[in-house]
């Protein structure tokens, strides 16, 4: 169950749009930030509110990786693999992070602590390869720039 | 107009044409997957890339319309190997499971990589897979992801036409699955329209699985027997048993789009409790008999003039209809006839007759629906016409048009609507009344959704209007309809163009007041001489024993007349009962001689649909057990000699003379409008009374009852298809969500229905948008005999709920 914040959250972003189905991205983040990840029975609480059919909903959920369909941890690690990031060593960055924290794509460490993601482009090619950690970017990725940035995430 | 040369050839089409249009017309065929013509466009597939002039890469002719002086090529190199291609792109990922998949033989994937296609192909990566098993979404859906090729027909054709949108691309790229939301079991309309346009074998019908292959299947085209709108069905049986039933794209007024009853409504002919076997009764049993003793039992005891009469069922053909009311009339000598349908009093249904103009010929429903001014009163059309439904809401999403639903219930349609108007049960006429005396005091300012409506009739110039068979139940049905009369009048003196059609629940209903089963009229609207008493009259006149024989053709009147309890009471009193019909139903138990009957794809024969599209029944399969079909046993009893429906169709021809152009032979899958010839015989004015039954508000029983068909039910005969029983098997109760929360109650409780005569728990559905103090519940169910709440006589019923 969404908070009344949460709603409140979601009619005024309705407000904004001549239909109520086009504050569907709103409304899933403004959700995902409230409970973490988006469940069945939040996107048909959502989907009442926008009075649109679940499973169009669902359908944006579903194609957009930055929304979590499953529960993630502390730290939400998202690399990119798209094309620009691809050429400039994206897969070894992945396995790189694989191995320093044992878990594999899509997985959360024992701890909660970790969750790691392969996600689309995120719109920085020119800093290739890249990621995103919760709310952050971390631009020319290298291993020694990675084992840093966990060094800082506690 | 515009001149292009599609592969050399000339051809001239409309602006705007499609070039796949076009090139179609000229006689070139273009492969298509996500193409389809009533649906929006998506060009995605590029499987009908074209090559035209001037023009470096190769276009989607789906989605380019042409241009004057064009030139298009659609079959040389380069276009054949982008074909090929694109095939190949879809081959990398399609499992090619050929010979275990239920389409093989009838795949469009499998037609065109044989024709266009690539002989080998060069991947080697491991194909994408979602699932080793199939997964069931619903008691009729069975889908394998592996298989997809991403159309979206499935998703598109839910959301527009069928308008539920319960399928969506859950995903992205090659990783998305066409499924329902998060997976979960459909909550659909169970039409399975998904099935028929999958053009692979994603979406397959589970009733239908591993039964047969196409090429072992004889099919048959015929015409479904459910509702009235006619659709055109192909029903496929493999030694002598259906297995399924399927809708061809560009055949009939449905074009490839059903419902579920007429999809997976065929179980019943081989439910395996059919009649086949005619039945006496001696020392008070049915015991099974020869058909002569059973035909000479009739011939001598059934007997003769004022104290017989005959009722019939709407679900047959035209032919066997018209023999029986032969038989009726000439060999009982008596014109007690009459139809089941709704149990309408004969002034209702005379006046539906006139104001429909049915003497006046048929209108076709795509000529009807180009009004632009679309008036739907009385009937629960989602529910009770479902495809009517969908043509309608095709039509409605063009927006210049307007769309008004006047009915108690918030359907389905609702949601397409542009004004929706509300009433209680009893009085559909106040929403009538309430526009024309906007209309009629000039007035141009619209306060309440009447006064729109009427302010859109008012500056309409093309009106359709769409009467349902809710008004032929009422018992001051002929007020409703006097007061569309008038307002009929009223737009037609305005220079407005009016166009009326009937909304029927039964197959051949329209045919079946064409035939004169009714006891006003002979066939081709005729005046009888004597007037006969309507079913009504009949069981009244049962009930004081003045009704000695009677002959039921093909319904079951005591479970079905809207006071059931007095209806068994009137059927037993009659001293000779004969019923003739498919399965033991409760009027059959009672009879003296029971007659079993054959079904609608046992026979030969036509249907009139609502429109008056005459359309042709075909036979597929034999008789069950020593059962015959209805017409031979009707004629055997007469003694008329006709050895065919066809030589019935030229007697037909005679005296009908709205049918004097049909060409039985000629009937093919379009079907043809009876003609306006004849017209002008009956007049509303001429003799039609009122019954008026007002229903008076009573705090203590606030709800009022209106019943109907639920979507996946039709009748008492879609109980014996196990499909459709397994989508919807118990009868409810569905309220507003604004009464329900007054009340206290919450959405499937168990809550009581309760009139002063009776009393039944059922499962409590809420609907947002309903009109306050409506209470419907489905006709269709024996647990729970919505009949049972009526009372001759006494009008709408009604009840209050209240908590188990």
């Amino acid at each position: 169950m969404l908070s009344t914040q949460a709603i409140e959250n979601i009619k005024k972003a309705i407000a904004k749009y001549p239909r109520k189905k086009s504050a569907s991205m709103d409304a899933l983040m403004i959700a995902q930030k409230e409970c973490g990840h988006l469940t069945e029975d939040i996107l048909l609480e959502i989907a009442h509110l926008l009075e649109m059919p679940p499973v169009q909903l669902n359908q944006v959920a579903a194609f957009y990786t930055m929304y979590n369909k499953r529960p993630v941890g502390k730290y939400h690690i998202q690399v990119c693999t798209n094309i620009s990031c691809s050429l400039l060593g994206s897969e070894h960055i992945f396995q790189f992070f694989s191995k320093m924290l044992g878990i594999k794509k899509g997985e959360t460490t024992s701890d909660k602590k970790f969750t790691l993601s392969e996600v689309e482009c995120l719109g920085s090619c020119g800093t290739a390869p890249m990621m995103q950690i919760n709310d952050d970017y971390y631009e020319n990725l290298t291993e020694a720039k990675i084992e840093e940035i966990l060094k800082t995430l506690k | 107009m515009a001149t292009v040369k599609i592969n050399g050839k000339e051809i001239t089409t409309e602006d705007g044409t499609l070039i796949l249009d076009a090139a179609r017309q000229a006689g070139f065929e273009i492969p298509t997957f996500c193409y389809q013509a009533r649906l929006s466009r998506l060009g995605s597939c590029r499987m009908c890339l074209v090559e035209i002039g001037g023009q470096k890469k190769l276009q989607p002719s789906c989605i380019t319309p042409v241009l004057h002086g064009m030139e298009v090529f659609t079959e040389n190199e380069t276009v054949k190997s982008a074909r090929s291609s694109m095939l190949e792109f879809l081959l990398a990922n399609h499992p090619l499971d050929c010979p275990t998949c239920d389409k093989g033989g009838e795949c469009e994937l499998q037609d065109f990589v044989f024709k266009s296609g690539p002989r080998r192909s060069p991947f080697s990566e491991w194909k994408r897979r979602f699932h080793e098993k199939d997964e069931i979404l619903s008691p009729i859906i069975v889908k394998n992801h592996n298989r997809c090729i991403h159309c979206e027909r499935c998703a598109r054709i839910c959301d527009e036409v069928v308008g539920v949108s319960a399928l969506g691309g859950i995903g992205r790229g090659a990783k998305t699955q066409e499924t329902s939301f998060w997976n979960t079991t459909l909550d659909c309309d169970h039409c399975g329209n998904c099935i028929e346009v999958c053009p692979v074998g994603s979406f397959m019908s589970l009733p239908y699985r591993y039964k047969s292959r196409p090429w072992d299947l004889k099919e048959a085209d015929t015409v479904c027997p459910y509702c009235a709108t006619g659709c055109q069905i192909t029903i496929g049986a493999r030694n002598g048993e259906i297995l399924r039933v399927r809708s061809k794209s560009a055949t009939g007024i449905n074009k490839e789009t059903l419902c579920s009853r007429g999809r997976f409504g065929y179980h019943f002919m081989q439910s395996g409790k059919r009649l086949t076997k005619p039945m006496i009764k001696k020392g008070g049993k049915l015991i099974e008999c020869s058909w002569d003793e059973a035909l000479s039992a009739i011939k001598q005891r059934f007997g003769m003039g004022r104290k017989t009469a005959g009722i019939a069922s709407a679900r047959l053909t035209n032919e066997e209809l018209f023999v029986f009311q032969k038989l009726v009339r000439d060999v009982f000598k008596t014109n007690n006839i009459d139809l089941d349908s709704r149990f309408a009093n004969k002034w209702v249904t005379s006046a539906m007759v006139d104001i429909c103009g049915f003497g006046e010929g048929g209108i076709s429903i795509f000529d009807a629906l180009k009004a632009d001014t679309i008036f739907i009163i009385g009937s629960a059309i989602s529910d009770e016409n479902p495809i009517t439904d969908y043509l309608i809401r095709t039509t409605a999403s063009d927006k210049r048009k307007t769309l008004i639903l006047a009915h108690p219930r918030r359907i389905k349609l609702n949601s397409s609507a542009t004004i929706s108007l509300k009433y209680k049960p009893a009085n559909p006429g106040d929403v009538i009344k309430g526009i024309v005396n906007f209309i009629e005091k000039g007035k141009d300012k619209a306060e309440g959704d009447i006064d729109t409506a009427a302010l859109r009739f008012k500056n309409a110039s093309n009106i359709t209007m769409f009467l349902g068979a809710d008004i032929l139940r009422l018992d001051n049905g002929v007020d409703v309809l006097k007061n569309i009369a008038v307002l009929k009048t009223l737009l037609k003196k305005a220079g407005k163009n009016i166009n009326c059609l009937p909304l029927f629940d039964r197959c051949n209903q329209r045919g079946a007041i064409n035939m004169g089963i009714h006891p006003l009229f002979l066939p081709g609207f005729k005046k009888t001489e004597e007037e006969g008493m309507d079913c009504g009259e009949i069981l009244s006149a049962a009930k004081n024993g003045e009704i000695e024989s009677l002959y039921v053709l093909g319904e079951d009147i005591v479970s079905m007349y809207p006071d059931a309890g007095f209806a068994k009471d009137a059927v037993s009193k009659v001293k000779f009962l004969v019923v003739q019909d498919t399965f033991l139903t409760e009027t059959a138990k009672m009879a003296d001689v029971v007659l079993p009957g054959a079904t609608y794809a046992e026979k030969d024969g036509t249907f009139t649909n609502q429109e008056g599209r005459v359309q042709r029944v075909r036979k597929i399969i034999s008789c069950v057990g020593d059962s015959k079909d209805d017409l031979s046993i009707l004629d055997n009893i007469g003694g008329f000699g006709y050895k065919s429906a066809k030589d019935v169709f030229d007697d037909i021809k005679e005296e009908v003379p709205s049918y004097k152009d049909i060409l039985f032979d000629a009937l093919n899958n379009a079907g043809v409008l009876v003609n306006g010839q004849g017209a002008g015989v009956m007049s509303h004015e001429s003799g039609v009374r009122s019954q008026r039954q007002e229903a008076i508000d009573d705090s203590e029983y606030p709800f009022q009852i209106i019943t109907g068909n639920h979507l996946f039910h039709s009748g008492r005969l879609s109980q014996k298809a196990h499909v459709l029983v397994k989508l919807l098997a118990e009868p409810f109760v569905e309220i507003s969500d604004e009464d329900a929360k007054e009340l206290g109650l919450s959405d499937k409780e168990v809550v009581i229905v309760k009139s002063k005569e009776y009393e039944a728990a059922l499962k409590l559905r809420m609907v947002k948008g309903s009109q306050k103090g409506v209470a419907f519940i489905p006709e269709n169910f024996d647990s729970v005999s919505v009949n049972l709440f009526y009372k001759k006589g006494k009008g709408i019923p009604k009840v209050k709920i209240i908590k188990q």
